[in-house]
């Protein structure tokens, strides 16, 4: 898959699922970028670092500063954004295959598999985590500057 | 009149905001979000002494009225399906109040026309579905086939699961009967020759129902100290992709077991 052809359609599959938890006009596309901003960077930094785990932290962490800065600029809350930007990184896929190997009776498989999707869910939440209080620190900031500037004559 | 604190009766008032952060938990918005809408209710229209604690499955809110008396409410929540539009206008509705927009009657009247905010037509979800399964199965390697596969067979799951939701049937029972489905068509479509990888069309098609982004909320609710709901999050993500697997297993088991010359 080449490299512009896949945040295409994560985007595009992100965009289907905006639809499917009811965003409406405006925000289907919005989030659609924000899928295909984060497939980007994942694939960029897991390409450049070779972890996929530092890969998944990178791509919330862009989804999440993305997310925010649209927040802000529409008065939306965030979470809206950021869950349809994740859709493409989550590891639902691993999930599925470690409850798949349990079933097999593959215990081994079930077991690695599983402890690299709870290491994608921690990467992809502690992405978000920061990217969030990143942008509560701009933001606070930007009101104490904008507060002080009053106060001085 | 919009802005001033009326005599709003609180009984009242605690079922409207208890009401509020039932609607944020059903619609997927995160637990702080709910506590924290049903606090801002409280403190915007009766007072300041308010306390909630949610969780995936219920809202605890207990509200200190103007006569000094202690109120409190529980609200259960059983069904939950993300809806980003609600937690979107209920977010609105809370900085409308916090900014003194909005008084008690608006802000009821609001919160009724978000519960009954109408659904999508059936074509559109349909071709959501469409789109959303077979743009992941290319995504994660698929050919163009497996792709019209998986775009397929996710519309079909996507109008059948929520027809079985709405008869009561637990959660766990739709997410293996959905698995189930989604790889005995799949399976029958690589069979045939319409797809190339009958597995990546199952995935792209069961990402309509892996919980992915629950378990990511679930860590996301302990980063943000909701222990409690956190680990709720993880079980309840850990029990889907259980009744997934169990699904998709139990037909790769038996699909194995088919003769070969029964199958075309």
């Amino acid at each position: 898959m080449s490299a512009l052809l896949a945040p295409l359609w994560a985007g595009i599959g992100t965009g289907g699922f905006a639809v499917l938890f009811f965003l409406r006009g405006r925000d289907i596309p919005l989030a659609a970028s924000g899928g295909a901003i984060g497939w980007a960077a994942y694939a960029a930094t897991a390409a450049v670092t070779g972890s996929p785990a530092v890969g998944y932290f990178a791509a919330a962490a862009a989804i999440g500063l993305w997310s925010e800065a649209l927040a802000t600029a529409l008065k939306r809350p965030a979470t809206v954004y950021m869950i349809c930007g994740i859709i493409p990184l989550v590891p639902g896929g691993g999930m599925y295959y470690t409850m798949l190997a349990a079933v097999r009776g593959n215990s081994w498989l079930a077991i690695t598999t599983g402890f690299e999707t709870l290491q994608a869910a921690g990467a992809i939440a502690a992405g978000l985590a920061v990217s969030s209080a990143a942008s509560r620190l701009l933001s606070l900031r930007a009101l104490a500057s904008r507060a002080l500037a009053r106060r001085r004559p | 009149m919009a802005g001033q604190i009326a005599p709003t009766d609180p009984e009242e008032l605690l079922i409207l905001a208890a009401d509020a952060a039932r609607i944020v938990l059903e619609s997927g918005g995160e637990t702080y979000r709910a506590e924290e809408t049903a606090v801002a209710f409280c403190s915007a229209l009766g007072g300041p002494e308010a306390e909630c604690f949610a969780t995936p499955t219920g809202v605890v809110l207990s509200f200190t009225g103007t006569d000094g008396r202690v109120r409190s409410i529980v609200r259960r929540v059983s069904k939950r399906a993300m809806n980003l539009e609600r937690v979107a206008r209920v977010d609105s509705l809370v900085r409308d109040l916090v900014g003194g927009k909005a008084d008690f009657d608006e802000a009821a009247i609001a919160l009724g026309e978000i519960e009954g905010l109408p659904g999508r037509p059936a074509l559109v979800s349909l071709l959501a579905a469409a789109v959303g399964t077979g743009s992941f199965a290319l995504l994660f390697g698929g050919a163009w086939n497996d792709g019209l596969v998986a775009a397929a067979v996710g519309a079909l799951v996507s109008r059948f699961v929520p027809r079985l939701a709405g008869r009561g049937l637990p959660d766990f029972f739709i997410n293996l009967v959905g698995g189930a489905t989604a790889t005995l068509l799949c399976l029958a479509a690589g069979r045939v020759g319409l797809a190339s990888s009958a597995d990546i069309a199952t995935i792209g098609v069961v990402m309509l129902l892996v919980p992915g982004v629950a378990i990511t909320n679930a860590i996301r609710d302990t980063i943000a100290g909701d222990l409690v709901a956190g680990v709720a999050r993880g079980a309840d993500a850990f029990m889907a992709a259980a009744a997934i697997s169990i699904g998709a297993g139990g037909v790769h088991q038996l699909w194995r077991l088919l003769p070969a010359a029964a199958l075309p």
